[in-house]
């Protein structure tokens, strides 16, 4: 799912984006797939407004190029965990808004598909997990 | 070639309750079929009830979904249907979006793509959702499509997967699409809207290789899905009238049987008509009572009144059905509902028969069945019951039928249906005015099976229930309702 960073999958929640990608576009086609991507990004920046640089493209996939890294203490800044705050955050919506449209059963399904050992949540409702 | 060496076709269930015995046994496999009609008329969720009651791990169901419905929507709203199986999903059953690939490579793509899962998958099932939307595209290259389809069959049908076509098509293209040429199965749902109601229906145009029952089946869709019922509700092959009882039944009033030559023979069709307070229902039940006592079960369709009214009413006449009815050996069903079909009211009706093994059944009234139907199918009423009794008679059982008449003080009406030709008696009951009092007559109007009485009676309606009186030999003009005094003319 992300493009623009050439190690990205050495960033652990790059990595899961990008697993969920293959499955997501294969069930509801790489247009379907593109506009979940975009309504997840809208509901993320509701939360970091920072996000808004994320850009999506025609195949789904983000360009996260222009995230901001996350200030370290000597001041330099982290550009890894900057993007894997900013995917972690997407991918929670991505996810969130699966499960509103399709049920967690079958999000559990396609997870499990890709991580074998995926657990089974308990089951909490969005606003219950907000609280 | 002997009938052993023939190639047997293997029969799927359809998931679909009633379509298998309209199919004639269930769904050919590996066959190439057409599912069609307009939208919203069930085509998806007869697909996914095939393919959830099919799929298995080792032979999986690929859902390949093109433009039309979105996926997610499709499954967000499939799943509410007790025939999804989730835990089916993606081990047996998985969905596969091509819509991009149709944009981008057209039908040369479509079919590689398909022909890459297949053989990945080795499917069993394979649904195209929508295949209308793949046809569309092609819609100026007729050639082109024709070798699409034509392939597409060959490779289905090779690598030994049932496949279901799904489109929207008009009734008009059937004759010269070439989809329809290489179907081997073309089904078609239909749905109107008549009178603020909607009437499904579905009909098998073609079916390779079996045959299945013709003509128009309704189907309802309700949270299980489809539930089909086939006109003939699958027993057309079993019915032969050839052999008749000769068992004759007791109406429940000794007097009664005496005026129809010794009881209803078993397996006709009797009708008791009278105007509202007469003593049809009273009648029906000594029926159903009688055969209760002599361990035949029996089976009560009421539309008018609620099942505890009707037990309670026999109750208050000595007739006890609420025993039978705890016990098992009698159900009384009631079949209100708005929009029911003649076949949906059979089917419930031919259910409770096979539950309870009954022989003997009672509809009260058919006024209140017509009423209970869409009104698309009051027009079909007679016809339907034509069937309905027919098929119901030729398997034994023995029905009586209430109908309610509109009194005639100058003419007897014996049916306001025109159905005396459904019935093999009929029992007529009315009114006459005889010295200042409403009094009640009866008499049998028609006996298909031998002789009976042609007395006209008189009865009461007392708390023993139906009483049967004397002949009334002293007036004349009886049938009109205002019959003088004998010689008085």
């Amino acid at each position: 799912m992300v493009s623009g960073v050439p190690d990205s999958l050495s960033v652990p929640n790059l990595r899961v984006a990008e697993k969920l990608r293959r499955p997501l576009s294969t069930l509801a086609g790489v247009s379907g797939f593109r506009a979940l991507v975009s309504r997840a990004l809208t509901l993320a920046k509701a939360q970091r407004p920072e996000l808004s640089i994320i850009q999506v493209k025609p195949d789904g996939s983000l360009d996260i190029s222009a995230v901001t890294p996350v200030p370290t203490t000597n001041g330099a800044g982290d550009r890894k965990a900057g993007e894997s705050e900013a995917v972690e955050v997407l991918v929670t919506e991505l996810l969130w808004l699966l499960v509103a449209l399709i049920g967690e059963p079958f999000v559990v399904i396609l997870l499990r598909d890709e991580w074998p050992d995926f657990p089974v949540p308990e089951t909490e409702s969005r606003s219950e997990s907000v609280q | 070639m002997t009938p052993q060496e023939k190639v047997k076709i293997n029969k799927l269930p359809t998931g679909v309750p009633g379509l298998d015995d309209i199919l004639g046994g269930g769904l050919p496999e590996y066959s190439f079929n057409i599912l069609a009609g307009s939208p919203g008329c069930g085509k998806t969720t007869l697909a996914h009830q095939f393919v959830f009651a099919n799929a298995t791990p080792e032979h999986p169901a690929i859902y390949f979904t093109v433009l039309g419905e979105p996926a997610l929507k499709m499954l967000r709203y499939q799943q509410q249907y007790s025939f999804f199986d989730l835990s089916k999903l993606n081990n047996c059953v998985r969905f596969i979006n091509l819509s991009q690939v149709l944009v981008e490579r057209g039908l040369k793509g479509i079919l590689e793509e398909i022909t890459r899962e297949v053989e990945a998958t080795t499917p069993g099932i394979v649904v195209v959702d929508s295949f209308r939307t793949v046809v569309r595209h092609a819609d100026q290259k007729e050639m082109e499509m024709q070798v699409f389809v034509q392939n597409l069959g060959l490779l289905l049908t090779s690598w030994q997967a049932t496949t279901f076509l799904i489109g929207e098509y008009a009734e008009s293209e059937v004759r010269d699409n070439p989809v329809f040429t290489v179907a081997d199965g073309l089904f078609w749902l239909y749905q109107a809207v008549e009178r603020n109601s909607v009437v499904r229906k579905m009909q098998i145009l073609k079916l390779r290789g079996q045959g299945s029952v013709p003509g128009m089946h309704t189907f309802r869709i309700t949270d299980s899905g489809l539930q089909a019922f086939s006109r003939t509700l699958g027993l057309s092959e079993h019915i032969s009238r050839n052999v008749r009882s000769t068992k004759v039944l007791s109406t429940g009033v000794p007097e009664l049987d005496a005026m129809m030559g010794g009881g209803i023979p078993e397996g006709d069709s009797l009708l008791i008509a009278g105007s509202s307070g007469t003593g049809k229902s009273l009648l029906a039940t000594h029926f159903i009572d009688a055969g209760l006592r002599q361990g035949e079960p029996g089976i009560i369709a009421v539309f008018e009144e609620r099942p505890e009214e009707y037990v309670e009413r026999a109750t208050s006449f000595g007739l006890d059905l609420r025993t039978p009815v705890e016990r098992g050996n009698l159900q009384v069903i009631y079949l209100r509902p708005l929009d029911l079909s003649v076949d949906e009211t059979m089917q419930a009706i031919f259910d409770a028969i096979k539950t309870t093994g009954a022989k003997r059944l009672v509809i009260d009234s058919l006024a209140g069945f017509e009423m209970a139907l869409s009104p698309g199918f009051r027009a079909d009423f007679r016809e339907s019951l034509y069937r309905m009794i027919y098929s119901l008679t030729a398997l034994g059982i023995t029905i009586l039928s209430t109908v309610e008449m509109e009194e005639s003080f100058t003419e007897l009406l014996f049916s306001t249906y025109s159905i005396s030709f459904l019935t093999d008696d009929i029992l007529r009951l009315r009114y006459v005015e005889i010295e200042g009092q409403l009094r009640k007559i009866v008499m049998v109007v028609k006996k298909r099976g031998g002789n009976h009485s042609k007395d006209i009676r008189e009865y009461e309606i007392t708390s023993r229930g139906f009483v049967l009186g004397q002949r009334l030999e002293n007036y004349d003009g009886l049938i009109t309702g205002i019959p003088p005094r004998a010689g008085t003319k």
